[in-house]
């Protein structure tokens, strides 16, 4: 009978090295837990006053329905304005961006690198800054939305321009046209309904993440949030939640519908 | 004849690998020379020297007496205007129709927005639909390219080639992915249009039966170099 192949064995040097990594991993975590002051008393301290909190906002109170109803639709707005904003920023960057449109990299360089800054730096701050800028409201947001957003609808759109196949362009390169036109040609077509599909996920993604940002005074639902938290009013709170999980569900599902269709 | 393509000398090298080494071959209008050789050989080098979608080392390429090499951005792509072009795998924009495609040709006279939206002027349309008659596809115009055989895409691609009304038509492996019938059907038609048009074609194939019945003369390649070359037909 044949013998069986051995299963090969880690190295000594590798088997320590794995231990280690696996230590220091163990060691940065438990540090995370420290400085993030994780408490188990104190959760536990903390779930009766919760407790009262929940059953003080039954029954919701629907006395001012239309108005938390008005502000979930100045959410979606701030949403949707923010990310068309975002993706008229996005278009051209990501075509500086993509490493096959055949731009120079003396050009993509410092586009990819605007495209870090915007997806490092969180709507909610960017909202904050907008807000001591051009004063409270849902404008603020909108800006917000926007800046952010473009650096990740960007960074989206050029990877998914450089999944697309090279013979088309190189069929269109051959015709003698130029640059903007071998991609509106050969390569938008093929990729349009996944950067169609990505734009719709950022609205869906966005509709979710500004209905807090009210906290920093930028507009929307969020701002009824924090009034109505801080003056304890939990049966408003209540009908608040209710109105952003009725309100998140539909965009979700028209969003998802939209990208069945699309792909 | 008119020689409408000149290369001499023209030689690639990738890293310590001789792809192409001093190769030179003359094709004239209304001719149909066929490159053969086993994979390896250097035949797609050659063919996307002569296009320039690689660039060569060394050596000199001339359309119709006129020097391509060495041409840069404008003059570069004005001059690929009088190169057709034909790939193995086709290279149709999946999600367009075979209209659209064919159209590719016409892109460097069409402003931005048309390409973008698909607009294209009537006369060019007509062109296109009168392309892909002559390859037999005019039922197919509005197809889109996915949906069409293996065989029809590359006619399609031959169309595209057309409408770009040059005198030199590049086929790299036109056939490889075709069944045998489809491969018959295509290169017959590219012989037709060679000799109606005045269309001189070089094409790079693996079948020495299909070079043999054809083309009017063939080149053989072996590790880089034409080793051979000669009259198959008379």
């Amino acid at each position: 009978m044949p013998d069986k192949p051995s299963t090969p064995v880690a190295a000594p040097g590798r088997r320590l090295g794995f231990f280690l990594l696996l230590l220091g991993g163990v060691a940065f975590y438990a540090l995370c837990l420290s400085v993030a002051e994780v408490s188990v008393p104190r959760l536990l301290e903390g779930l009766p006053r919760l407790g009262t909190w929940i059953a003080r906002s039954w029954p919701p109170d629907l006395s001012e329905l239309d108005v938390l109803v008005y502000r979930g639709l100045e959410t979606v707005a701030m949403a949707t304005v923010g990310v068309s904003f975002g993706a008229l920023i996005a278009a051209p960057v990501c075509l500086l961006a993509a490493r096959n449109t055949g731009i120079s990299p003396l050009v993509a360089l410092p586009a990819r690198w605007l495209l870090n800054v915007l997806r490092g730096i969180d709507s909610f701050v960017f909202a904050l800054i907008f807000v001591a800028a051009v004063g409270l409201g849902p404008f603020a947001g909108v800006l917000g939305i926007a800046l952010h957003t473009a650096g990740s609808i960007a960074k989206l759109w050029a990877e998914a321009i450089e999944a697309t196949e090279i013979g088309p362009v190189e069929a269109a390169r051959m015709s003698g046209a130029g640059r903007l036109s071998v991609f509106l040609h050969a390569q938008l077509p093929d990729v349009l309904p996944q950067l169609s599909s990505i734009l719709l996920y950022m609205w869906e993604f966005n509709v979710r993440a500004s209905t807090v940002l009210g906290i920093v005074g930028a507009g929307g639902i969020g701002q009824e949030l924090k009034n109505s938290v801080d003056l304890l009013l939990f049966d408003r709170v209540l009908t608040i939640l209710l109105v952003i999980l009725v309100m998140v569900t539909l965009i979700d599902q028209l969003s998802a519908w939209l990208r069945r269709r699309l792909s | 004849m008119t020689t409408v393509l000149a290369v001499s000398g023209l030689s690639k090298r990738f890293g310590h690998l001789v792809a192409l080494d001093d190769a030179s071959l003359e094709v004239a209008a209304g001719e149909v020379v066929a490159v053969l050789g086993p994979s390896g050989s250097g035949k797609s080098t050659l063919f996307r020297c002569i296009a320039r979608l690689t660039e060569p080392d060394r050596g000199s390429i001339q359309i119709n007496r006129v020097a391509y090499d060495g041409l840069k951005g404008r003059a570069l792509r004005q001059a690929r205007g009088q190169i057709g072009v034909v790939f193995q795998q086709f290279n149709l924009v999946r999600r367009r129709s075979a209209c659209a495609n064919v159209m590719t040709a016409a892109l460097p006279s069409l402003p931005a927005w048309r390409v973008a939206l698909g607009l294209y002027p009537p006369a060019l349309r007509a062109k296109a639909d009168d392309a892909l008659a002559s390859v037999g596809l005019a039922a197919q115009r509005n197809q889109r390219a996915d949906t069409l055989s293996g065989g029809q895409q590359q006619r399609v691609a031959i169309a595209r080639a057309l409408m770009q009304d040059s005198c030199i038509l590049l086929a790299d492996e036109p056939v490889a992915s075709l069944d045998p019938d489809a491969a018959r059907l295509v290169l017959g038609l590219m012989r037709d249009l060679a000799r109606s048009r005045g269309l001189g074609i070089l094409c790079t194939l693996h079948q020495p039966e299909l070079a043999a019945e054809f083309a009017d003369r063939i080149l053989s390649m072996e590790a880089g170099r034409i080793v051979s070359q000669g009259t198959c037909r008379a």
